[in-house]
């Protein structure tokens, strides 16, 4: 009860603060739609037959599902890097220091904080990706009994890297690098736009440091493969692990980030 | 019973020496304070910038751990038991931080609840409660970026009493806040503390504001508790300065000398006019009750009588003329 309540008032706050706006809805939209009609159509002059490079490690027929699902991922995990970034206004505007006041749970509020933000930030584009699935008669490639657990990882997922980001955020004040990071390089090296088998080595070094590399596949592997479970133990396992260090590094993070505040009262510093 | 028992905090702050070094020093910003609170009690935690009042207040509330010495509220460890603690304060700051501009005076008010774990019907009373208490019920759906300065901070009273809290931490509330306005939230604080027996803590500088509110008062300077007394008590021991005018009827040369005799250690200066005589005193005391036995006594009528009380104002700026002679 008490954390559904964190949850709600966190939500809620999120949507009054950052979605005040209604104009903010196209942008919501917009971004992502001409992120992804950029990728695909960058592609287009290409060799996309069975000859071609890419072949050896995707089908190439399912270009337009490949970065749909994509661009979906990239989308849940962005927003949150957003929504983390946005940390800095309540640094600035004292929040921050008030809601450290309260005997709230502090590890649920960062949850709840992304959790709220997630929601809100990619219901519009997944709703654009069913309406892409229809207009482009792809829906049938789609095994949509696997899409409800497809989400519910991604959706996971994502909460458990945005509190884990909000936390990094709350621990520095000059953490606004990592806005710098996730942008281009997680879209390139997570396997949004190229399957991460065509990254050399030190690509693919790279691409795993992403959570993100991780749900993808799963997620393309349930819904564009129909992959069942036992074929993908291995991938769940990797999943698993990565969320439960994500969560063990965001409880001793957070922790730490409250002691350090409480040492040298940089909560205020902005 | 709030309780801090030799509190210091200590930083420790790089100094630049150069673009390559940097130094670090510590800082105390506190030294060995020793303070209490009760319920029911303002309490004035006065010093110039920099004193460490701020800090205190942070250590007080929980925001910042003492280097060392120990802060109880109500028996419970203030770092220890930080959680429980927490239940039972909260802090108002001054100035128009501390809030969601873009949410609605009630929108805050629903968001600071919920953290504190109310919720329903409860959570619902109390915000009506609160917005009427402040007066902000008609604004309570407007976004708060619209209120003006009085407003913000109004709601900033309202969001600190949100939990109830049997002890409150006002940090400079009526900063930058028109007269009425100030009136209105001094008004407030005494009503707090003396009809919902909450103990208060109260850093200002309105000294005017200190010596109307508070029972007790503690002055810091440098980290460190120079004198801790009742505003009236070290007024006294500070600031010896009265001051009275006084116009009478007209006094004889021998009854001015006679006044002059009696009053030792005062300059007294005498200007006749044409059917009156004007007195001027500076005395270490209250010369009034002085002046008026001799007024009865030699039948002179008293025309006009102003007394210049020191003030709180007055004993800090002699304390702190003394500390930096």
């Amino acid at each position: 009860m008490k954390m559904l309540t964190i949850l709600h008032a966190e939500m809620v706050k999120s949507h009054r603060h950052n979605f005040h706006n209604k104009l903010i809805y196209f942008s919501l939209l917009l971004w992502p739609a001409l992120l992804f009609v950029t990728a695909y159509y960058s592609f287009k002059p290409f060799n996309l037959t069975d000859s071609s490079p890419l072949s050896a490690y995707m089908n190439v027929d399912q270009i337009t599902m490949f970065l749909l699902t994509g661009y979906l991922g990239y989308i849940f995990f962005w927003s949150l890097v957003q929504s983390a970034w946005n940390m800095s206004y309540e640094r600035q505007a004292g929040t921050l220091e008030l809601i450290f006041l309260t005997p709230a749970n502090r590890l649920m509020i960062m949850f709840a904080r992304a959790a709220g933000n997630l929601l809100e930030a990619v219901w519009l584009f997944t709703a654009f990706i069913l309406l892409v699935l229809v207009v482009t008669g792809k829906a049938a490639d789609i095994y949509w009994t696997h899409v409800p657990l497809a989400l519910l990882l991604l959706s996971v997922s994502a909460i458990v890297w945005g509190g884990f980001l909000n936390i990094v955020f709350l621990f520095s004040r000059d953490a606004g690098i990592l806005f710098t990071i996730f942008e281009e390089p997680m879209q390139f090296f997570s396997g949004v736009r190229i399957p991460v088998l065509a990254f050399p080595i030190w690509g693919k070094a790279i691409a795993y440091l992403f959570p993100l590399t991780y749900v993808l596949e799963i997620f393309r592997d349930l819904v564009l493969n129909g992959k069942n479970f036992t074929q993908m133990i291995g991938q769940y396992s990797l999943l698993l692990t990565i969320i439960l260090l994500l969560c063990i590094s965001s409880v001793f993070l957070l922790k730490k980030a409250e002691t350090h505040a409480k040492e040298t009262g940089n909560m205020v510093l902005y | 019973m709030i309780e801090a028992k030799g509190i210091s905090k200590c930083y420790t702050i790089k100094k630049r020496m150069n673009f390559f070094r940097s130094e670090k020093q510590i800082v105390c910003a506190v030294k060995k304070l020793d303070l209490s609170i009760n319920e029911g009690e303002i309490v004035g935690l006065l010093g110039l910038n920099g004193a460490g009042k701020t800090t205190t207040i942070k250590m007080l509330s929980t925001l910042l751990n003492p280097t060392e010495g120990q802060i109880t509220v109500d028996g419970d460890d203030a770092v220890k038991d930080a959680m429980k603690v927490k239940k039972k304060i909260n802090m108002i700051a001054g100035g128009e931080r501390m809030l969601y501009w873009r949410l609605t005076g009630e929108e805050n008010l629903r968001y600071f609840g919920k953290l504190y774990q109310l919720s329903g019907l409860q959570l619902e009373k109390r915000i009506a409660y609160l917005l009427d208490q402040v007066g902000l019920s008609d604004s309570k759906d407007v976004p708060v970026e619209l209120y003006s300065k009085g407003m913000k901070q109004r709601l900033q009273i309202a969001r600190g009493l949100i939990n109830d809290p049997k002890y409150l931490f006002l940090d400079e509330p009526t900063l930058g806040l028109d007269a009425p306005v100030a009136k209105q939230l001094r008004g407030l604080v005494k009503d707090l503390a003396s009809q919902e027996n909450k103990g208060i803590l109260l850093t200002s500088h309105y000294l005017e504001e200190v010596e109307e509110l508070c029972d007790r008062v503690y002055i810091i300077e440098k980290g460190t508790i120079i004198l801790h007394d009742t505003p009236e008590k070290i007024i006294a021991s500070v600031v010896k300065n009265y001051h009275l005018m006084i116009e009478t009827s007209s006094l004889s040369v021998a009854l001015q000398n006679k006044i002059k005799k009696e009053l030792v250690n005062c300059t007294i200066q005498f200007t006749d006019l044409t059917d009156s005589t004007s007195i001027h005193i500076d005395a270490p005391f209250d010369p009034t009750s002085f002046f008026i036995n001799i007024c009865m006594n030699e039948a002179i009528s008293i025309l006009k009588l102003e007394l210049k009380r020191p003030r709180l104002e007055d004993a800090i700026l002699t304390l702190a003329k003394e500390k930096s002679a």
